[in-house]
C-alpha cells in the first residue's frame, strides 16, 4: 500500500482537521465542566454529566482511533482481533454489575438499597 | 513467501555455518527458539519437582498430624517453620499450599506446556525459520526466570513466602506479614513483583505465537492445514493476551495496598488482630476476587488445551488414522476460548452473589463444556477401529482421555451454585481440579516429551524406563485423587493443615466397615488396625502414600531423560514416529533456521492411511503436485 | 537465517509482523487499562454513603491545577499531531522534517512528565488532611515532621528472628547513637557506633540463635522419640536489648509504631523502645473543613470544632453550609422532589469549604511556600522538643496566613498527605496516572531511539523506518488515547 505516487497532500490535510477537531473537543470537554449553564442536572458531577464528559472523550477517542490509528482502513485480520478484544473488555467493564446489581435479588430486597433505587419504585 | 526471500535464506543459511557462536550466545542467551523451548522446559521442570516437594511436605502434616516431619527437621532453614516437636506448623502448610499452587500453575505447567512445547514445535509445524520475534522470545523466557527466581527466593526471606493462597485473596494477603519492618522484602509482596514479571512474559510470549502463527506459516500451510497443536496454541496465546492482564491489574492494585498504603481492597473499617487496620478504606475485596477469576479461569484452559493438543497430535500417528472430527475440534476449541472468558463468577459463588448472575454464570458454565466434550469425544473416535500402536507417548496419550474426563465430569456439580456452596474449598474441589491438571495436563506433556524427544536429541527414550514411570504414575495419581472426592463430599476442608484431625467426630465417618474388601487391603498396608473400620480421615495416609510412592516412580524418568541422550537409540530417520506433520521434516535435530530448504505442505495435517498411497502416512511435506497447483489458485484469489 | 515479513506485509494477511504484533500488543493494553478503568468505575459505584470516603470531585481535588491537566492534554494531542505527520514525512522520504517533528515529539512527552511531576509534588508535599475520630476531616498542611512521633530513646529491645529492628532507620539525624548490648555478666561488652556495626553483629547474632535453637530442638525431639516423660522444654532467648549511652531522639513513622506511652514505643514488628515521650501532638496549618461523613444533625457538636475551637470558623462554616443547602433546594424544589439523602449530608461543591482564621480569596497553591516563611519557628526546634508546643488548641491568627493548630493524636483516625493513601480517589488517580506516565516515558525513548539511529536505517530502506515509526506511532497513540479518558475522569467529573 506505499506506493511512490501516493498522494500525501490529501492524508496531510484530513490529518491536521482532526488534530484541529481534537484541540476543539478538548476545550468542549473542559468547557461542559467549568461553564455552570453546561452543568446537566443537579450541582456537581452526575449521571448527566457522566454520560456527556465520556460521550465526548469517546469522540475524542473515536478520532484518534479511527484516522491516526489508520482503523479506517485496516486489515481484516486486525478487525477480528478487535471485535473479540472489545467483546472482553466489555465484559471486563460489567464486573461491577455483576458485583452490585442484581435484577432479581433487588426485585425481593426488602432493604433499600445502597444508591437508594428501591425507594423509588411504586 | 516470495521466491526473493527464500533466496535469502539459503543465502543466510551458507553464512551460518561458518559463523562461530560463543557457548553462553548458543545456549545461555540464545534466541534460537528450539534453545529458548528447551530452557523453558528445564527449568520448568526443576518448578515442578520443587512445587512437588512443597507438596509431599504438606502431606505429611494431613497424613500424621501428631509426628515430626522425617529427613528434613534438622535443616535450621526448614526447622525454624517447624514447631518444637518437628511438627509441621499452619504457617509452613499456608505457604507450602500457597507456593505449591502458584509454583505448578505459573511456574511448572504453563511454561512447560506454553513455553516449552509451545517455542519447540509450532514454528516446526508451520514450517518457519524461527519466531517472528527471536529476541522478544528470549526476553520472556528470562523475564520469566526472574519471576521463578523472585518467588524462589521469597522462601528465604525473614518472613517466608506468600501464605495467602495461590489465589492470594484480599484483605487477608494486603495483611499478611504486616509487621515485618521492610515490607518490600516479604514474601507476599515478592509473590506479587513474581506475577508481575511472569504476566509480563507471558504477554511477550503470547504475542509473539500469535504473531508467529498468523504471518510466518510456510506455502501451502492454509488455516485449515495447520496441525490441531498450532491451532490450541493460537487460541492459548489468545487466552493469556487477553486474560493476563486484568491480573497484572490486581496484582499492581495490591502491590499498592502493601507498599503505598492505597486501599483498593482494604473495606472500611477492617479490622486486624485485634486494630484498626491504618488505611483509609473504601475498597473492595470483591475487586480482587473478580480480576483474579478473569485471569484465573481462563488460565484453566491455558493448562488444558496445550497438553489436548499435544494428545490429539500423539493419537493420530500412534492409532494410523486421521485425526477424527479435525474441523469441528478447531472450531469448538475457538469456542471454548471464547467461552473461557465468561464464566469466571463460578469460582465466587460463595460471595453472596445474586440469583440472576449466578444463574448467568451457570448457565455459561454448563455450555462450556460442550466444546469440551466435543473435543474428547473426538479423541476417543479418533481411536476407534485403529490399529494401535501402544508406544509410550501413546500409553501416555490414552491414559490422558480417562483422566481429563473424570476431571471434566466431577466439575458440573461445582458449576450448580445450589451444589458448590456446599461443596466449596472442600476436597472435592482439590480431586476435580488436580484430575484435569495433574493426571489430565501432566500426562498429555509427558506424552509430549516422549513423542518429541526423538526429534530435539535424535534418540529414542527408554521403552522399559516409560513403562516403569507410567505404569505406577497411573496407579498413584489415581490413589491420591480419588480419596479426595469421598474426603470432599464428607466435608474436609482443603485449609485443615492436620488433615481433619481437629474434628475427628466428623472425620471419623466410616468409609467402609470393617472386613470389607477395601478394609481389608487397607489393613494389608497398615493403613488402619486389624478389624477396625476405613474412616474418611484413613484416606489421608493413602492419598499421602500414594503422593510419594508417585515421587519415587518419577526417578526412571528422570534417568530416561538424562541418559537417553546419550546412550538411547539412535533414531534412523528424521521422521521415526511416521508421522505426517512438518517438524519431521527437518534434519534431527533441527539446526538454527530449522529446514534445510524451503517447507511447504502439500496437505492437511493428519493424513494416515490414504487409500491407495504407497505408505500408510502421507506427510504434509511429501510433494503432491496437483493438490499444490489447487492451493496456490486458492491462495492468489483470496489475496486479491 | 532472516525472519520473513519484517518490512513486507505477507500477502495473504496483508501485514508485516511487527504491525501485528502491535496490534495484539495494544489489544492486552486495552485490557490492562480496561482492569483499572473498571476498577475505577467499581470502586467508585461501591462507595457506601455515610460509611466510606466519599468520591471527591475532580475540579476540587486538583483546584488551580486543573489547566495543568488541560495543558497536558494539549500537549499530548499535539504530539499525536506530530508523531503521524513524522511518518508522512518518512512516508515522503523527507529526513529532516522527520527529525524536527520526531524531536518535537520528544519534547512534548517531556514536558508533559515535568508538568505531571508539578501535579504529584503539589499533592504529595503541599497537601494533607487529617480525619478526627468521628469522622469530620480538616484539609490543610501538616507542619514539617509533626506527624512523627518524637521520642527519645535510651534503651530498646528486639527479636533476633527477623528482618532489621524498624528503630534502627527512625533514629532522627544522620548521627548513630553509641548503643551498648545488654549482656549477662561475664560476656564481653560490646558496643555499636556505626548502623553497619549493628548490622554486621545483627545478622551473625541472627544465624547463631537460629542454629541454636536447631540444636536445643533437636535435643527436644531426640528425648521426646527415646520415651524421656516431659522432657525439658526448648529455651533459647531470642530477644536482645541496647542501652543508649545517651538519649537519641527517634522520630516514630504512626504506620510503624502500633502503640505508645509516655515512656515506650511499640514498634510493629515487636521491638520496643523505652525513654521519654517529647511530642506527639500534630500541628496543623487548616484550610477547609470537610463535614461528609457526620450526621447533619451531629455536625454542630462534632469533635473537630473542640480541636479548632474559632466560634467565627464554626459560625462561617455553617453559614456556608446552609448556602450549600439552598443551592440544592433551589435544584430540587422546583421539580417537587426531595433532597436526596446523600446530597444532605454531602456535598458536590467547593462551598462546605472553610478557611479558619484565613481570607478566602488567598490561593492554595501558594501556602506551602507563604508558610515557610511565616512559620520558619515551627520547622526547626519546635519539632523535636516538647516545651514550645502550642498551649492551647487555639487558633493562631495572626498575619495573613492560615491558622495553625495543634490537633491530639488520640482524636486522629487517619491522617497523611494527598498521596495514593489519602482515599481510594488518590489511589486510582497515582496509579493510573503513574502507569499511563511509565508509557509515555517508553514510547518516548523507542521513537527517541528512532529518530537518534534511524539515519542509517533510513539511507538503506526507508520503508523498514517508516514501518517502524508507524508501529511506534501506533502506541503513541494508544497513550494519547487513554489520556483522552483519563483527563475527564481525573480532573472534571
Amino acid at each position: 500500500m506505499s506506493e511512490e505516487t501516493h498522494d500525501w497532500g490529501k492524508h496531510k490535510k484530513t490529518y491536521l482537521m482532526v488534530g484541529i477537531a481534537l484541540f476543539f473537543f478538548t476545550g468542549v470537554t473542559i468547557a461542559l465542566a467549568l461553564v455552570p449553564w453546561l452543568d446537566v442536572g443537579p450541582p456537581g458531577p452526575t449521571p448527566g454529566d457522566y454520560v456527556l464528559g465520556l460521550a465526548v472523550a469517546t469522540t475524542k477517542a473515536g478520532l484518534v482511533a479511527v484516522i491516526f490509528m489508520h482503523l479506517n482502513h485496516e486489515r481484516g485480520l486486525i478487525y477480528k482481533t478487535l471485535v473479540f478484544t472489545v467483546l472482553f473488555f466489555i465484559s471486563l467493564m460489567a464486573l461491577t454489575l455483576f458485583a452490585e446489581f442484581d435484577p432479581i435479588r433487588e426485585q425481593y430486597d426488602t432493604f433499600e438499597t445502597t444508591n437508594g433505587k428501591l425507594t423509588e419504585q411504586e | 513467501m516470495s521466491a526473493v526471500t527464500a533466496e535469502k535464506n539459503e543465502e543466510t543459511h551458507e553464512d551460518h555455518h561458518d559463523h562461530y557462536e560463543p557457548f553462553w550466545k548458543k545456549y545461555i542467551f540464545s534466541t534460537d527458539h528450539k534453545t529458548i523451548g528447551i530452557q523453558y522446559g528445564f527449568t520448568a521442570l526443576v518448578f515442578l519437582a520443587f512445587g512437588f516437594f512443597l507438596m509431599m511436605v504438606m502431606r505429611w502434616s494431613i497424613a500424621y498430624p501428631d509426628r515430626a516431619v522425617p529427613l528434613l527437621a534438622d535443616w535450621p532453614w526448614f526447622q525454624a517453620w517447624l514447631d518444637d516437636g518437628g511438627k509441621v506448623t499452619g504457617d509452613l502448610y499456608n505457604m507450602f499450599g500457597a507456593m505449591h499452587g502458584t509454583i505448578m500453575v505459573f511456574l511448572g505447567v504453563v511454561p512447560l506446556a506454553f513455553g516449552a512445547f509451545g517455542n519447540y514445535v509450532t514454528p516446526l509445524q508451520i514450517g518457519a525459520p524461527d519466531m517472528a520475534f527471536p529476541r522478544l522470545n528470549m526476553a520472556s523466557y528470562w523475564l520469566y526466570l526472574i519471576g521463578g527466581v523472585l518467588m524462589f527466593v521469597s522462601f528465604f526471606l525473614p518472613s517466608g513466602a506468600a501464605k495467602a493462597g495461590w489465589t492470594n485473596y484480599s484483605p487477608l494477603a494486603t495483611t499478611t506479614d504486616l509487621h515485618y519492618g521492610d515490607l518490600f522484602w516479604t514474601g507476599q509482596t515478592q509473590w506479587l513483583m513474581g506475577m508481575v514479571f511472569l504476566i509480563s512474559s507471558s504477554l511477550l510470549g503470547a504475542v509473539n505465537f500469535i504473531c508467529t502463527i498468523i504471518n510466518l506459516r510456510c506455502r501451502g500451510m492454509t488455516w485449515m492445514r495447520m496441525p490441531f497443536f498450532v491451532w490450541a496454541m493460537l487460541v492459548t496465546g489468545f487466552l493469556l493476551l487477553l486474560a493476563f492482564p486484568p491480573l497484572e491489574v490486581a496484582a499492581i492494585m495490591q502491590l499498592m495496598d502493601r507498599l503505598a498504603g492505597t486501599s483498593f481492597f482494604v473495606p472500611t473499617g477492617l479490622n486486624v488482630s485485634g486494630m484498626a487496620f491504618d488505611a483509609a478504606g473504601g475498597g473492595s475485596p470483591l475487586l480482587y476476587q473478580h480480576l483474579f477469576w478473569f485471569l484465573a479461569h481462563p488460565e484453566v484452559y491455558v493448562l488444558i488445551l496445550p497438553a489436548l493438543a499435544i494428545v490429539s497430535e500423539v493419537i493420530p500417528c500412534n492409532t494410523r488414522k486421521p485425526l477424527w472430527g479435525y474441523k469441528t475440534m478447531v472450531y469448538a476449541v475457538m469456542v471454548l476460548g471464547f467461552l473461557a472468558f465468561i464464566v469466571w463468577a463460578h469460582h465466587m459463588y460463595i460471595t453472596g452473589m445474586g440469583p440472576a448472575v449466578s444463574t448467568f454464570f451457570q448457565t455459561t458454565t454448563v455450555l462450556i463444556s460442550i466444546p469440551s466434550v466435543i473435543l474428547i469425544t473426538s479423541l476417543l473416535i479418533s481411536m476407534w477401529g485403529g490399529s494401535i500402536r501402544f508406544t509410550v507417548p501413546m500409553l501416555f496419550a490414552t491414559a490422558f482421555i480417562p483422566m481429563f474426563g473424570i476431571g471434566g465430569l466431577t466439575g458440573l456439580p461445582l458449576a450448580f451454585s445450589l451444589t458448590d456452596l456446599h461443596l466449596h474449598d472442600t476436597y472435592y474441589v482439590i480431586g476435580h481440579f488436580h484430575y484435569v491438571v495433574a493426571p489430565g495436563t501432566i500426562f498429555g506433556l509427558f506424552a509430549g516429551i516422549y513423542h518429541w524427544y526423538p526429534k530435539m536429541t535424535g534418540r529414542m527414550m527408554s521403552t522399559r524406563l516409560g513403562h516403569l514411570h507410567f505404569w505406577p504414575s497411573l496407579i498413584f495419581m489415581n490413589g491420591i485423587f480419588a480419596p479426595m472426592f469421598f474426603q470432599g463430599m464428607a466435608g474436609f476442608h482443603r485449609r485443615a493443615f492436620d488433615g481433619g484431625k481437629a474434628y475427628e467426630q466428623i472425620s471419623s465417618q466410616i468409609f467402609s466397615e470393617p472386613n470389607t474388601f477395601v478394609s481389608n487391603i487397607c489393613e494389608m498396608m497398615n493403613v488402619i488396625e486389624p478389624d477396625a473400620p476405613l474412616r474418611m480421615i484413613d484416606l489421608n495416609i493413602i492419598t499421602s502414600g500414594s503422593a510419594w510412592l508417585l515421587a519415587v516412580f518419577q526417578v526412571p524418568f528422570i534417568i530416561n531423560l538424562f541418559i537417553s541422550a546419550f546412550k538411547g537409540k539412535k533414531v534412523e530417520s528424521d521422521n521415526p514416529w511416521d508421522a505426517t506433520t512438518l517438524e519431521w521434516a527437518t534434519p534431527t535435530p533441527p539446526p538454527h533456521g530449522n529446514f534445510a530448504s524451503e517447507p511447504v505442505a502439500y496437505r492437511g495435517p493428519y493424513e494416515y492411511s490414504v487409500p491407495g498411497a504407497a505408505t500408510d502416512f502421507s506427510p504434509q511435506f511429501e510433494s503432491d503436485p496437483a493438490s499444490l497447483v489447487d492451493e496456490k489458485e486458492k491462495e492468489e484469489s483470496s489475496a486479491t | 537465517m532472516e525472519i520473513p515479513y519484517e518490512v513486507t506485509p505477507r500477502r495473504d494477511t496483508g501485514l508485516y509482523n511487527s504491525k501485528l504484533a502491535i496490534w495484539l500488543f495494544l489489544a492486552s493494553e486495552v485490557m490492562l487499562f480496561g482492569g483499572l478503568f473498571s476498577g475505577y468505575v467499581f470502586l467508585r459505584l461501591g462507595v457506601q454513603d455515610g460509611v466510606d470516603n466519599p468520591w471527591p470531585w475532580g475540579l476540587n481535588v486538583h483546584k488551580g491545577y486543573v489547566w495543568l491537566g488541560f495543558l497536558n492534554t494539549l500537549i499530548l494531542i499535539g504530539s499525536s499531531v506530530g508523531v503521524v505527520f513524522a511518518w508522512v514525512a518518512l512516508k515522503e522520504r523527507n529526513w529532516r522534517r522527520f527529525q524536527v517533528l520526531m524531536y518535537a515529539v520528544v519534547a512534548c512527552a517531556v514536558a508533559f512528565m515535568c508538568i505531571k511531576s508539578v501535579e504529584y509534588n503539589s499533592k504529595l508535599t503541599k497537601h494533607h488532611g487529617i480525619k478526627l475520630l468521628d469522622n469530620s476531616v480538616m484539609e490543610g498542611k501538616i507542619l514539617d515532621g509533626t506527624d512523627k512521633i518524637r521520642f527519645s530513646g535510651d534503651k530498646a529491645s528486639f527479636s533476633l528472628q527477623g528482618a532489621l529492628p524498624i528503630f534502627l532507620r527512625e533514629i532522627a539525624g544522620d548521627e548513630f547513637p553509641e548503643l551498648k548490648l545488654e549482656t549477662s555478666e561475664g560476656e564481653d561488652a560490646v558496643t555499636f557506633t556505626s548502623k553497619a556495626e549493628f548490622k554486621k553483629w545483627f545478622y551473625q547474632a541472627r544465624r547463631d540463635t537460629a542454629s541454636e535453637l536447631a540444636k536445643e530442638r533437636k535435643r527436644y525431639r531426640s528425648e521426646l522419640a527415646s520415651g524421656t516423660e516431659n522432657p525439658a522444654p526448648v529455651s533459647v532467648s531470642t530477644g536482645a536489648t541496647v542501652i543508649a549511652a545517651k538519649p537519641f531522639a527517634l522520630n516514630g513513622n504512626p504506620r510503624t509504631v502500633i502503640g505508645h506511652s509516655d515512656t515506650t514505643m511499640n514498634y510493629r514488628d515487636g521491638s520496643k523502645v523505652d525513654g521519654t515521650l517529647t511530642g506527639d501532638d500534630v500541628l496543623f496549618e487548616i484550610h477547609e473543613v470537610d463535614m461528609q461523613l457526620v450526621m447533619p444533625t451531629k455536625q454542630r457538636e462534632s469533635l473537630l470544632w473542640d480541636v479548632v475551637d474559632d466560634e467565627n470558623a464554626k459560625q462561617e462554616f455553617f453559614t456556608k453550609q446552609h448556602k450549600y443547602y439552598e443551592t440544592m433546594r433551589a435544584y430540587y424544589e422546583p421539580r417537587g422532589e426531595t433532597i436526596p439523602e446523600k446530597m444532605l449530608r454531602g456535598h458536590k461543591l467547593n462551598l462546605h469549604y472553610v478557611h479558619v482564621g484565613g481570607e478566602h480569596a488567598e490561593g492554595h497553591g501558594s501556602d506551602g511556600e507563604k508558610h515557610k516563611k511565616g512559620d520558619a519557628e515551627h520547622d526547626g526546634e519546635e519539632v523535636h522538643t516538647s516545651e514550645s508546643k502550642p498551649s492551647a488548641s487555639k487558633v493562631e491568627k495572626d498575619t495573613g496566613h492560615h491558622g495553625t493548630i495543634t490537633v491530639p493524636r488520640d482524636k486522629i483516625k487517619f491522617m497523611g498527605n494527598h498521596g495514593p493513601r489519602y482515599g481510594n480517589y488518590y489511589a486510582i488517580y497515582f496509579t493510573m496516572t503513574a502507569l499511563h506516565g511509565l508509557h509515555v516515558v517508553g514510547g518516548a525513548l523507542v521513537l527517541l531511539y528512532f529518530v537518534v539511529f534511524g539515519k542509517k536505517m533510513f539511507l538503506k530502506n526507508p520503508e523498514h523506518l517508516a514501518n517502524r515509526v508507524e508501529v511506534g506511532g501506533l502506541f503513541w497513540h494508544f497513550v494519547d488515547l487513554i489520556w483522552i479518558f483519563l483527563f475527564p475522569i481525573m480532573y472534571l467529573l
